[in-house]
């Protein structure tokens, strides 16, 4: 008997979350001046920034490996360590050295994020210079991150040119295929569009609903705190994917961007990811009185994340104090993961570690949303 | 009489960084079962504090309190189904219909769809919003707001009915409406709990009215009675009397 009255609360409580999850539905779709932008400002950002924006690199990680048998090319190994320009005080490039990797192996190490390119000498290099034949060097680049990418092959041609003769020939394979400024900046500007789009409009909801009233009365019925959030929240997750698919097919269709990777790990990386933003929407939004306090206290949140979370420059281009504030932002898990499926096309277990932190802020940030609503309302 | 609310020692603290008020103040009364009760008092004396625990919203600091014999504290969703409440605020959904708001607060209580259809037909013709049901809440004017939240507040038949300042801000014709639909629910059997600053409204409807102070009950009477313990012509009196003449934030 007491597991059929759970079965039913359980479904009683389903049934109104699915309740809430359409009136919010019903409420947004009536909202058109709210609908245009709730589109067309990522596609708008996209263009705009895709189009204007360049940047410059700080300490960027490169591997050399140097497989040469002889002593040729040692000199050449230490002239590009002290050829590297420098931003301020601080290197563009931070140079690692090693021996015997295959480009397979190197093109894992790109995959991985471990280096932002691997340049490899061959092991016949001092031979054929000896010979006064011509000989290759291969230089990888991770040019999913397209600034970093287009500086470190401009300064490796800039350099070769410059110091080392005719013999020397630069080999550079797109690993990712042709890829531009607007490859880099679609996954990401899709997760920072979803941040926004999944804290404002929960937080919006709550606090605007708080402000009329309207949801004292909706908790003044027998429905619980928890089945208001689910309803609130799926509407979100359903809300944020249907708006995810609309904005990459723009970006591939009118902007020619490339989806090199699955669909279904976008949609769980957006899934976990805005499960972060629902809580801390309403998180936000328990603890301000009205809409104008939401406002001004959602942007402590979301701006800083707009510009140091690497949306629009590589991580690696920001002062290391920004990137310590940009390590404690699901944004900054979320991009990077995002531009390891749509532009590397790389599967689960190279997002693996992004998805485990991106759990674990969905845990504390919703886990603090919950309670603050339960708390305040 | 049988009491439907029981009201014991009732105390409610609020702690905020700068102060700790006492709201309310070991208060007890009983509200019969049928009845029209008004809680009238100056602002800060503690009503809507009341009225937020006896509809479940916040808990008590101490002492107990029953809605239909349910413990507020811990059967608040039993409590919950069998109470409807009408806020001060019209507390509509603006960008959904007038039918679209009773269905909603159908569907939380519940209600069984083929008698929810009914009933929505039913209350929005007995306040005469049925040429509006298909319009946004968000262009009704404030009288017809206030009936619409009115019926939205009953669609589950509850047996209690608490209702926050009924008149405030509305012309004559929709004041009488109000307290016509005040009394047809009273004539079903149900129980109505109101707050007012209106105290020909207090005189008029209630059965029994009680007055707040500062957090504190100091009179609780028949209308008659109470003007005439104090020797007065008018509720209003009787409320200056014992409240003071002070002005309240």
């Amino acid at each position: 008997m007491r597991r059929y009255e759970i079965k039913m609360a359980i479904k009683s409580e389903l049934r109104k979350s699915w309740i809430i999850m359409i009136k919010e539905f019903k409420q947004i779709f009536r909202k058109k001046a709210l609908l245009i932008p709730l589109f067309m400002f990522p596609i708008i950002m996209i263009i705009f920034f895709g189009y204007g924006m360049g940047g410059t690199v700080k300490n960027v990680d490169i591997l050399i490996a140097n497989d040469d048998t002889g002593t040729a090319s040692s000199s050449i190994v230490q002239e590009i360590g002290t050829f590297i320009p420098t931003y301020g005080e601080v290197k563009m490039f931070s140079i690692t050295y090693t021996k015997d990797i295959s480009q397979s192996e190197a093109e894992r190490k790109i995959n991985a994020g471990l280096y932002k390119a691997i340049l490899l000498i061959p092991h016949d290099y001092s031979e054929r210079i000896a010979k006064n034949e011509s000989v290759t060097l291969t230089l990888l680049t991770d040019s999913s991150d397209t600034t970093s990418s287009g500086i470190i092959i401009s300064f490796m041609k800039q350099f070769f040119a410059a110091n080392a003769g005719s013999l020397i020939l630069l080999s550079i394979p797109d690993i990712y295929g042709k890829l531009s400024y607007l490859d880099f900046l679609t996954p990401a500007v899709i997760a920072l569009t979803v941040f926004f789009g999944t804290v404002q409009s929960t937080g919006y909801a709550i606090a605007g609903e708080r402000q009329d009233g309207t949801i004292v009365r909706i908790l003044m019925t027998p429905i619980s705190r928890g089945a208001v959030i689910l309803g609130k929240t799926v509407h979100q997750l359903i809300l944020q994917l249907i708006r995810a698919v609309i904005l990459i097919l723009v970006a591939i269709i009118l902007l020619g961007v490339t989806m090199n990777g699955s669909w279904l790990l976008v949609a769980m990386v957006l899934i976990i990811f805005t499960f972060s933003a629902v809580g801390l929407g309403i998180a936000i939004s328990a603890i301000s009185e009205d809409m104008t306090s939401f406002q001004q206290l959602s942007m402590l949140f979301t701006l800083p994340s707009m510009f140091t979370t690497g949306v629009f420059y590589p991580l690696s281009s920001i002062p290391n104090w920004m990137q310590w504030i940009a390590y404690t932002m699901p944004l900054t898990y979320a991009n990077d993961a995002m531009r390891t499926i749509m532009v590397k096309g790389q599967g689960l277990s190279f997002i693996a570690n992004d998805l485990m932190i991106l759990l674990g802020f969905a845990i504390f940030y919703f886990g603090l949303g919950v309670y603050l609503f339960r708390r305040e309302l | 009489m049988e009491p439907i609310i029981e009201v014991r020692d009732l105390t409610r603290v609020f702690i905020s960084r700068r102060a700790k008020i006492t709201a309310v103040d070991s208060v007890t009364f009983d509200i019969n079962k049928g009845e029209i009760f008004g809680m009238i008092g100056p602002n800060g004396a503690g009503k809507s504090t009341i009225f937020a625990i006896l509809s479940t919203l916040i808990k008590p600091t101490s002492g107990r309190v029953k809605v239909a014999g349910f413990d507020v504290e811990k059967e608040d969703e039993s409590i919950r189904r069998i109470i409807g409440v009408v806020p001060q605020q019209y507390s509509l959904y603006s960008d959904l219909t007038a039918r679209e708001n009773l269905e909603l607060m159908g569907n939380l209580y519940e209600v069984p769809r083929n008698v929810m259809e009914e009933r929505i037909e039913y209350y929005l013709k007995l306040v005469h919003l049925e040429s509006h049901a298909d319009r946004f809440t968000g262009r009704f004017s404030g009288g017809m707001k206030q009936r619409l939240s009115v019926i939205s507040a009953v669609i589950h038949d509850p047996e209690i009915i608490f209702w926050d300042e009924p008149t405030t801000g509305l012309d004559p014709q929709t004041r009488q409406a109000i307290w016509k639909l005040a009394r047809k629910f009273n004539s079903e059997g149900k129980t109505l709990i109101f707050t007012t600053h209106y105290m020909d409204e207090a005189d008029k409807l209630c059965d029994r009215v009680a007055i707040m102070n500062t957090g504190k009950l100091v009179a609780l009477d028949t209308p008659e009675n109470l003007k005439k313990g104090s020797n007065s012509a008018s509720l209003e009196e009787v409320f200056i009397h014992l409240t003071g003449e002070e002005i309240r934030d």
